[in-house]
């Protein structure tokens, strides 16, 4: 945790204002590790209190005491990329000396965050408060992230899209999902109607690619992640079939649509359509989806529950 | 799974054996999981062993076994839900859950044994459910997953259809829930059957017949939506009509495919009941016109006839309801038919027509011209399709038989078969075994149950329908059975005993008629026939004396009807047979003789001469020849109608016939005979008194003796002498007193003197006894003393 | 107890179709053990029709029987009693007791059976027996009018013959009874 073995401080906390009421969601810190971390939104005040706690006996002399909000873009393949959009100082103890622990108190109102949190393959974003206790040799630090999240509320109005594929004299389909726009916890309603066969279909699955965008220019990286696997189609339709397609976005680890975030980053995703023959070639059709975060939805009733888990397309 | 079928049956049961052990296993962790109340883990397990069903490498039969070990577990999965709905411990968006699942197999299972759960426990959400499960299952589009699939969906929510027009519990607005079940069953109907065609056209040409039998293995799969459309107690007639059969029928018309109509169609006969079918027949038999050409409607069709002939015949009083013409619509429609279906092999429409007329009969019994309708009707198919005679042992054959057999068995009154017109020139198109066979079906049904031909025409009619028994036909084959042959001619022999008409005229004409059939059957049938014939001819005779009071033409008919006798007679001579001839001649004298109609004695002279020349041209072996002399002895014996002029030369006849027979023996025998004859031989002159004529009698029987001792054997003698001391003891006691003792003494004491010489053996000591007993008769005679005839001075 | 059907003058099928259907509900396979044939049956169907009611069958020839193989006459031993057959178309006159009696003489029997005349006959004379079982079928005779189907069942029990004569009267078969002790 901290190098503090030697020397007059304990330890150094960071505490939130009201964490036990605040929402709360896991989020990577690592490739393999994830914590709970508080859940703040857009112009929301970011408050708390930082706790220095001395040794029994010890006395600090610091060079003054700080509390940053930092809001950091870091391109991983690339050590010095590494941004930080926001910076927002309180200075919480001047150059001075500690008898005994103290908390300090921060507010930090109504702070912008433009931004999402997101932990990606080549890119991450987050939120941190950095506490800093300058000291005569090195400085002593203690981070704690925080996630933000941002919401939308888009019209209601959505058009579906459909359109229709084909190889000529092999196979046309016509593929029609519900919206363009989807929330996190929404459901892809869609059918595909089969309008010529001649191709012996094995399967046919639908398939969520993210797609993380970094550098810019001739720098562009792309890189590509099948989130979601979802087959709705098992056997060979022949010519007039109609398949139904409900997938629920709630069963996947999905974060929003991100466009060049901070002209950094884009985080796309895409539904891609696959289709595979007896012997194993693949068709496929891919698709843009706006993914975006609704504000909380109300805990919904059987019924509505109902309603909406046995959803299907012109039904 | 992307295996390729695998064929061999150890690696097919090493698999199934791989599959199961996985549920097994699968199913213990999701047991346990769910002991523990961890569902989402249980679930987890579920779909582990769930995706078993993803396979592509068992046969059918193997799926099945498959599929059967599955079910079981997610039976406990679903009861174990149900508990925990129940007791309120609901994991709130199951029903959402499950379909997080990325295998379209698991996920579907799993949201049906969901789904069915949440019917049972929020009955709100039945009919959404409900509609969402049939249609999600569209989802697997391979044949043998998804028809196991929707089975499990059909087995699943068997007890939660709703079922009564009016869901009175909901008071729904809108269309009432029955309405939603069956479009439900219609549905998953559609696509099974859909998915069933489907396998027909999957995989190689070569293994069309393979892919064919696993399809047969499945159909069950298909029928149990019919089933269950039949299980649901608010379908009555009205909505049977209107909705269900229409929807079921559209499905199996439009599938165009020949095992799935064949199947379906028969299912829907079975399924549904007996009342439906009788309000549904045109729609029904509409649809069968419309089937594929493979298919062979005319086992439905049959099926269904048969079934409703049943329930005719169960249901005494009311059984088909008057207003369903039942037999109009059959017909009609199974004409229409065999018009659209112009590839329909003629043995199936004749196939049909059996049916139908089969149904004619179970209904509509006193109706015999709808049997007659279906004959013309069969008449016209076979003018239309060009067929004049049909092949013998063809398929065809056969069924035109049946056709024509059904009114015989049915009526067992072959009267009414003659009453159908067509019956006959239908029967013309057979080939000659049927046509025979035919006959003899119907003389054997006519003596069966006693029925009588009372007319001239009704017998014409008949003996046209068994020509083949009566004469040659132009398409007979060359070779006969002897067997076959006597039988069946006895078989028309013992028939024509059946043509009888209470009106003796009419009985007359009858005769005439069969006579003139009978003598173009050629010299092998006559023998057979025409000697019933004439005994029917004389017992016609009889009953005209009979009734002699009230017919004062009895006379000239009698004597017309031996006349014709006499033709037939002659012409069964020309069979070139005599003895039987012989023998009629006989017995048409005899019967003349004794009804003593105008002209009597000529008759009966001529046919006694006829009798006689028969004898001396045309019989020659010896022992014929002396069964005919005695025969006509006797017969000239017994009749009372000769007067001397007639009378004498017959006398001399059978003397001279008597003594001119070859063997010696049989000239003793045969004079002796004629002893009688100048005995107790009657002529008209004697007023009813016997001629007594002693001299000749003694000539005769002085002769017998003289013959009998040119004869070699001693033992024959012996026989004869014995035979002839009987007689001489008959006359005595019969009042010849030319018999005198002396004559019987020297006879006696020839025999004895005779006797002692002879050889002992069993024939000499027959003789012995014979003598004996004749001895011992006279003795009787001389110690009763009473009587005249005493046998006084008889040396024993 | 031995039965012994007597039956003759069936002529199927010149002059009759075929047994009634009443005489043939009473004549059961394997109930009796001899049957006795006066004779003119006339075709091999009638003799295999025999045949199914018992395997011992005795037939003389008729006048009218095809099978010439059949004897003029026989002899059969049924327990104490000889009985003797003949058609009866040979007797002359047909039917006459005095020259029947010569036969019985010739063929030294106890019973004489004999037919021709399809008159049921059943008598003593001379303390020996004499049965005529008439016609089965009621064939036609020209010498007999009014001729009614009929049969004999001869039970011999020891030196008695008790005869059952069945009559088809109208539609009803009546039965007697007639009782013959050896002398």
């Amino acid at each position: 945790m901290n190098f503090f073995g030697y020397g007059a401080i304990e330890s150094v906390e960071i505490l939130l204002d009201g964490s036990d009421k605040r929402k709360k969601v896991r989020h990577k810190v690592s490739d393999s590790k994830s914590s709970e971390m508080c859940i703040y939104y857009d112009g929301e005040t970011v408050s708390g209190a930082v706790s220095v706690n001395l040794k029994s006996g010890a006395k600090l002399d610091h060079k003054g005491i700080k509390v940053e909000l930092i809001g950091q873009i870091e391109i991983l393949y690339d050590r010095t990329n590494v941004h930080d959009f926001t910076t927002l100082t309180k200075q919480l103890a001047s150059p001075g000396s500690l008898m005994q622990s103290k908390v300090f108190s921060f507010e930090f109102p109504h702070v912008e965050k433009p931004y999402e949190s997101y932990f990606g393959s080549n890119v991450r974003l987050r939120y941190f408060l950095k506490v800093t206790v300058g000291r005569r040799l090195t400085d002593l630090t203690e981070e704690l992230e925080f996630v933000v999240h941002t919401l939308s509320t888009y019209p209601e109005n959505h058009s579906s899209i459909k359109m229709e594929v084909g190889i000529e004299d092999c196979l046309h389909i016509e593929f029609e999902y519900n919206k363009q726009k989807y929330h996190l916890k929404d459901a892809i309603i869609g059918k595909i109607y089969f309008l010529l066969v001649r191709v012996k279909i094995k399967h046919m699955e639908v398939h969520i690619i993210k797609r993380e965008s970094t550098g810019n220019g001739p720098n562009m990286y792309h890189e590509d992640d099948t989130i979601a696997k979802f087959e709705i189609m098992d056997g060979a339709p022949v010519k007039g079939e109609s398949i139904p397609i409900r997938l629920f976005l709630a069963g996947y680890e999905l974060t929003p649509s991100m466009r060049d975030v901070n002209k950094k980053f884009s985080v796309r995703y895409f539904l891609n359509l696959v289709l595979i023959d007896e012997e194993d070639r693949r068709y496929f059709k891919q698709q843009e989806i706006i993914l975006w975060r609704k504000g909380d939805v109300p805990r919904r009733s059987a019924a509505k529950g109902i309603e909406e888990s046995t959803q299907r397309f012109g039904a | 799974m992307a295996e390729k079928n695998v064929e061999n049956t150890e690696e097919q049961e090493r698999l199934l054996d791989e599959a199961l052990q996985v549920v097994k296993m699968e199913s213990f962790h999701m047991k346990r999981e769910l002991d523990k109340n961890k569902l989402m883990d249980g679930l987890k397990h579920a779909s582990d062993l769930l995706k078993e069903l993803r396979t592509s490498a068992l046969t059918p039969k193997n799926y099945y076994e498959l599929y059967m070990a599955v079910c079981d577990e997610l039976r406990h999965l679903q009861s174990h839900l149900s508990d925990e709905f129940q007791k309120g411990r609901v994991v709130s968006d199951l029903y959402e859950l499950v379909q997080y699942a990325g295998n379209i197999i698991p996920r579907l299972y799993l949201l049906v044994t969901v789904g069915v759960v949440y019917i049972k426990n929020k009955p709100e959400a039945r009919e959404a459910i409900l509609k969402d499960l049939v249609e999600m299952c569209r989802g697997v589009q391979h044949p043998l997953r998804g028809l196991f699939l929707r089975n499990y969906l059909l087995q699943c929510t068997k007890n939660v259809l709703p079922d009564h027009a009016i869901d009175e519990s909901e008071k729904q607005e809108g269309p009432p829930a029955l309405q939603h079940s069956i479009d439900f069953i219609l549905l998953n109907f559609a696509e099974m059957n859909k998915l069933w065609v489907r396998m027909q056209h999957l995989g190689h040409s070569r293994e069309r017949e393979k892919r064919e039998r696993e399809r047969q293995e499945l159909r069950i799969l298909v029928g149990t939506n019919l089933v269950r459309l039949s299980q649901l107690e608010g379908v009555d007639v009205n909505s049977y009509r209107k909705i269900v059969l229409n929807g079921v029928l559209e499905q199996v018309v439009n599938c165009k495919d020949a095992i799935a109509q064949e199947y379906l169609m028969e299912c829907i006969i079975q399924v549904f009941p007996d009342e439906f079918h009788l309000q549904t027949l045109r729609s029904f038999l509409k649809a069968c016109a419309d089937m594929h050409p493979r298919v062979n409607v005319k086992n439905t069709i049959i099926a269904l006839i048969d079934r409703l002939a049943q329930f005719a015949a169960r249901e005494e009083d009311s059984g088909i309801p008057s207003e369903i013409m039942l037999f109009d619509i059959f017909s009609e429609q199974i004409a229409n038919i065999i018009d659209t279906r112009s590839g329909m092999l003629l043995e199936d429409v004749v196939s049909l027509q059996t049916a139908l007329v089969k149904l004619a009969f179970k209904c509509y019994p006193n109706r015999v011209d709808y049997v007659d309708r279906v004959l013309e009707a069969t008449m016209d198919l076979f003018g239309k399709r060009n067929m004049d005679s049909v092949p013998n042992g063809s398929a065809l054959s056969s069924e035109l038989y049946n056709l024509l057999e059904v009114p015989i068995k049915s009526y067992n009154n072959i009267l009414t078969v003659l009453q159908l017109q067509c019956f006959a020139p239908l029967y013309e198109h057979l080939d000659y075994e049927s046509r025979k066979r035919i006959g003899v079906q119907m003389l054997v049904n006519a003596l069966e149950h006693h029925t009588l031909l009372p007319s001239a025409e009704q017998v014409n009619s008949l003996l046209m329908l068994v020509s083949p028994l009566i004469q040659d036909q132009a398409d007979q084959p060359t070779d006969i059975d002897m067997d076959d042959f006597s039988e069946e001619q006895g078989l028309i022999g013992q028939f024509i005993h059946q043509l009888y008409s209470e009106e003796p005229d009419q009985q007359y004409q009858i005769l005439n008629k069969a006579r003139t059939h009978f003598e173009k059957g050629g010299n092998k049938r006559m023998i057979f026939t025409l000697p019933a014939i004439v005994f029917s001819a004389y017992k016609l005779a009889v009953r005209y004396k009979e009734l002699s009071d009230e017919d004062e033409r009895w006379e000239k008919k009698c004597n017309r009807i031996f006349e014709m006798c006499r033709a037939v007679i002659n012409t069964l001579c020309q069979a070139e047979i005599a003895e039987l001839p012989l023998r009629l001649f006989i017995q048409g004298a005899l019967c003349a003789s004794e009804l003593q109609f105008e002209n009597h004695e000529s008759v009966a002279y001529e046919f006694i001469s006829q009798a006689f020349s028969l004898y001396e041209e045309d019989i020659t072996d010896s022992r014929a020849q002396l069964a005919a002399v005695m025969l006509l002895i006797s017969a000239v014996e017994r009749c009372r109608c000769f007067s001397e002029d007639s009378h004498a030369p017959l006398r001399t006849q059978c003397a001279h016939a008597a003594s001119r027979l070859l063997k010696k023996p049989d000239q003793s025998r045969a004079v002796a005979h004629v002893a009688h004859l100048f005995w107790s031989g009657q002529i008209t002159e004697g007023d009813g008194e016997p001629m007594h004529d002693m001299r000749r009698v003694l000539e005769c029987l002085k002769k017998a003796i003289r013959i009998a001792s040119q004869c070699m054997e001693s033992a024959v003698q012996l026989q004869l002498y014995v035979e002839i001391l009987n007689k001489y003891m008959y006359f005595y006691e019969h009042g010849c007193t030319g018999v005198t003792m002396e004559l019987l003494n020297q006879l006696i004491k020839k025999i004895r003197e005779e006797l002692q010489d002879i050889e002992g053996n069993e024939e000499s000591s027959m003789i012995k006894v014979h003598f004996e007993n004749a001895l011992e008769h006279i003795r009787n005679h001389q110690q009763s003393g009473d009587g005249q005839y005493s046998y006084e001075g008889i040396t024993l | 107890m031995v039965l012994v059907l007597v039956v003759g003058d069936i002529h199927i099928p010149y002059r009759a179709s075929g047994l009634s259907p009443k005489f043939k509900k009473l004549l059961v396979p394997g109930k009796i053990q001899h049957i006795l044939c006066t004779g003119n049956l006339c075709t091999r169907d009638s003799f295999d029709y025999l045949k199914t009611l018992a395997s011992d069958v005795h037939v003389v020839r008729g006048d009218f029987d095809d099978n010439a193989s059949y004897p003029e006459q026989k002899v059969v031993t049924v327990g104490q009693f000889r009985i003797g057959m003949c058609h009866g178309h040979q007797v002359c006159p047909w039917g006459d007791t005095e020259s029947l009696a010569m036969l019985q003489r010739q063929l030294n029997v106890d019973i004489l059976l004999f037919g021709h005349t399809h008159k049921f006959e059943a008598y003593e004379h001379d303390n020996h027996f004499y049965i005529n079982p008439g016609s089965i079928t009621g064939a036609f005779s020209p010498i007999s009018s009014d001729v009614v189907p009929s049969f004999v069942l001869m039970d011999i029990q020891a030196s008695t013959v008790v005869t059952y004569v069945y009559q088809l009267q109208g539609n009803d078969v009546k039965v007697e009874r007639i009782e013959y002790q050896k002398a």
